[in-house]
């Protein structure tokens, strides 16, 4: 007799699933693939902190981050500066790379594939292809299945998700609204992806086919997805987290992990805020622990209320 | 443990304040259907995610997941988790398992820790090395040879006929046995860049039931040569034999992930420990 007492999320990954391998890696790298969804495995149930610098990296280390997003300026300045937002300065990157012992992020511009060669070469340990910096490409996405290093790509909904995953991302997160401290956008694109992956899971093939078509997802990776009842990869939160119920929220509602960007470096006192949105992750569905780590955290970030924005700033609308 | 009709109890809980730990409450299922089809007693397995001092305390093994170390351990110091976790580790002595980031804490002594980096639980007498292949670019994945599993469990176990496919994902490995020291690891405290455990001693109870002894080398990865990354151009001599699983009286470690295969062999064999540990523990 076995007694499951685990506090199951309704979104297991299992471990002998064919990892999103129909994605069709399996024909090329496939074995690799492992080891890219691997990684983002080994960063479920954590925080990854965006940093400007290593004395920001090194406080996220500290204060408990699983891996931190090296870039140039977080998405609040970009919103606020405006100009084209390109891939860090590489020089940047790895003085954090030398400066914290956990995995290091760099973002790259959507279609942009050689920001990814450089970051590759320098080491990076997991490439996010993000709408935040300025795209380069008016139609493609990089190929990421050809790189050794692995990516994670941001969506909308659950056709813009299994998009990435056929062209080889090995992690995806919601896209939200970034920089603005609005967490609406996020919950909307976590909302989305579930509510249309109970729908594909009640679906024969044949309706399947049809569903393929009609949000654009490749049909094998769709009726994988049906079959697990959740994204065939780690799927994190992101665009918007400011506080520790927002991450806590995010965790709730099925993500495996949460990306904060603006929210702990633009607070009153970042090292604070960073350790509770820490905490707030692992214990999310603890409210009394919630209620002790919210407490006292000094000023959040000043928010941009999403509902007031002009399409036209929103970044989320950049990829496809 | 408890019993109720002849039935045995066991509760094994997985450490789950980061990283992969769903993934060992899934192969550790599938383990103990596994061990169903051959046991003559029957056991009542539970498995429990485990955050907190309380839960921790109903359980009679428990497995420390990859993730990322340095997480584990400050999360585990704000959640007062450390002191508890070495009590049962070190203290009454009960079966765990570390795996990758949960070797790293297991570990008496680790390197490359930075600076305001982490705490270690310890209870295994050696010292790692941590991300010794260096970043993710160098993760990969082998074949291993393991004998313990022939050992344990026959036909089917047998790893020179079908290997254990094992993923090293930024792995540590054991760079040195240290010897079995009443206190902490004084010499390794001197050696830079290196933190130690600090020292518990064991209950004198549990000490009648259990010897502590030397570390036993349970596993090597013999050589880059069998990496797939063939590409490597590593010096194959200066990596052959790097130590990738040990055991220490109730403390097991392994480098790689065996939670990420969906092969459940070492995780049927670790159960095996966990029931002769129950059932040789003095009666409180």
């Amino acid at each position: 007799m076995i007694n499951d007492h685990s506090n199951k999320m309704a979104t297991e990954l299992p471990t002998n699933s064919t990892n999103g391998q129909s994605n069709g890696s399996s024909t090329s790298n496939g074995k690799e693939f492992t080891v890219k969804t691997g990684l983002a495995r080994m960063l479920k149930g954590g925080v990854i902190m965006d940093v400007v610098n290593a004395e920001q990296a090194r406080i996220a280390e500290e204060a408990g981050a699983c891996a931190v997003m090296a870039l140039e300026r977080v998405p609040a300045d970009i919103r606020a500066q405006g100009g084209v937002a390109r891939m860090s300065d590489p020089k940047m990157i790895k003085e954090i790379m030398a400066t914290v012992t956990i995995p290091v992020m760099a973002k790259a511009r959507i279609g942009h594939f050689v920001e990814c060669q450089i970051l590759e070469a320098i080491g990076v340990d997991y490439i996010d292809e993000s709408e935040v910096l300025t795209p380069a490409d008016h139609a493609h996405h990089v190929e990421k299945h050809s790189f050794g290093v692995p990516f994670v790509c941001g969506c909308r909904n659950l056709g813009e998700a299994l998009r990435r995953i056929s062209e080889g991302a090995a992690m995806i997160r919601t896209k939200g609204e970034a920089g603005t401290g609005d967490v609406i956008e996020a919950v909307r694109h976590m909302r989305t992806v579930n509510a249309e992956i109970s729908r594909a899971k009640g679906m024969d093939d044949s309706e399947l086919r049809v569903y393929a078509k009609e949000i654009g997802a490749p049909f094998e990776l769709l009726k994988e997805t049906a079959k697990l009842g959740r994204l065939p990869v780690v799927n994190f939160a992101a665009g918007g987290v400011a506080t520790p119920a927002d991450a806590a929220l995010m965790m709730q509602l099925g993500c495996d992990g949460v990306f904060v960007g603006s929210g702990i470096f633009k607070s009153g006192d970042a090292s604070r805020r960073a350790k509770a949105i820490v905490q707030a992750v692992t214990h999310y569905n603890d409210p009394k622990v919630l209620a002790a780590v919210s407490e006292d955290l000094g000023e959040a970030m000043v928010g941009l209320n999403v509902s007031s924005m002009d399409a036209k700033d929103k970044m989320q609308g950049r990829g496809w | 443990m408890g019993s109720t009709e002849g039935v045995m109890d066991i509760t094994v809980g997985v450490l789950a304040l980061q990283g992969a730990f769903n993934e060992h409450v899934q192969l550790l299922r599938q383990a103990a259907r596994m061990l169903s089809a051959k046991d003559i007693v029957e056991k009542n397995w539970i498995f429990k995610e485990v955050r907190t001092e309380s839960e921790l305390k109903s359980c009679d093994a428990l497995i420390l997941p990859g993730g990322e170390s340095t997480t584990i351990s400050l999360v585990a110091q704000r959640s007062n988790m450390l002191e508890p976790l070495r009590d049962f580790v070190k203290v009454t002595r009960k079966p765990t398992w570390g795996t990758c980031a949960g070797l790293i804490l297991l570990a008496e002594s680790a390197n490359r820790t930075k600076r305001g980096g982490q705490e270690l639980i310890g209870g295994l007498d050696v010292r790692v090395n941590r991300n010794h292949f260096g970043r993710q670019i160098e993760s990969f994945e082998a074949d291993l040879n393991l004998p313990f599993l022939k050992n344990a469990n026959g036909q089917g176990f047998d790893t020179t006929q079908s290997p254990f496919r094992a993923i090293f994902i930024r792995a540590p490995i054991v760079e040195k046995l240290l010897p079995n020291v009443a206190g902490e690891q004084e010499g390794e405290a001197k050696v830079d860049d290196t933190v130690i455990a600090p020292s518990r001693a064991i209950d004198p109870n549990v000490a009648r039931a259990i010897n502590v002894g030397e570390v036993e080398i349970m596993g090597t990865l013999p050589g880059r040569a069998a990496a797939l990354k063939v590409d490597d151009s590593r010096k194959l001599d200066a990596e052959a034999g790097d130590i990738i699983a040990v055991r220490q009286a109730n403390v097991f470690g392994t480098s790689f992930h065996p939670e990420l295969t969906g092969d459940p062999r070492i995780h049927v064999w670790w159960l095996e420990q966990v029931v002769e540990a129950v059932n040789r523990r003095p009666n409180p």
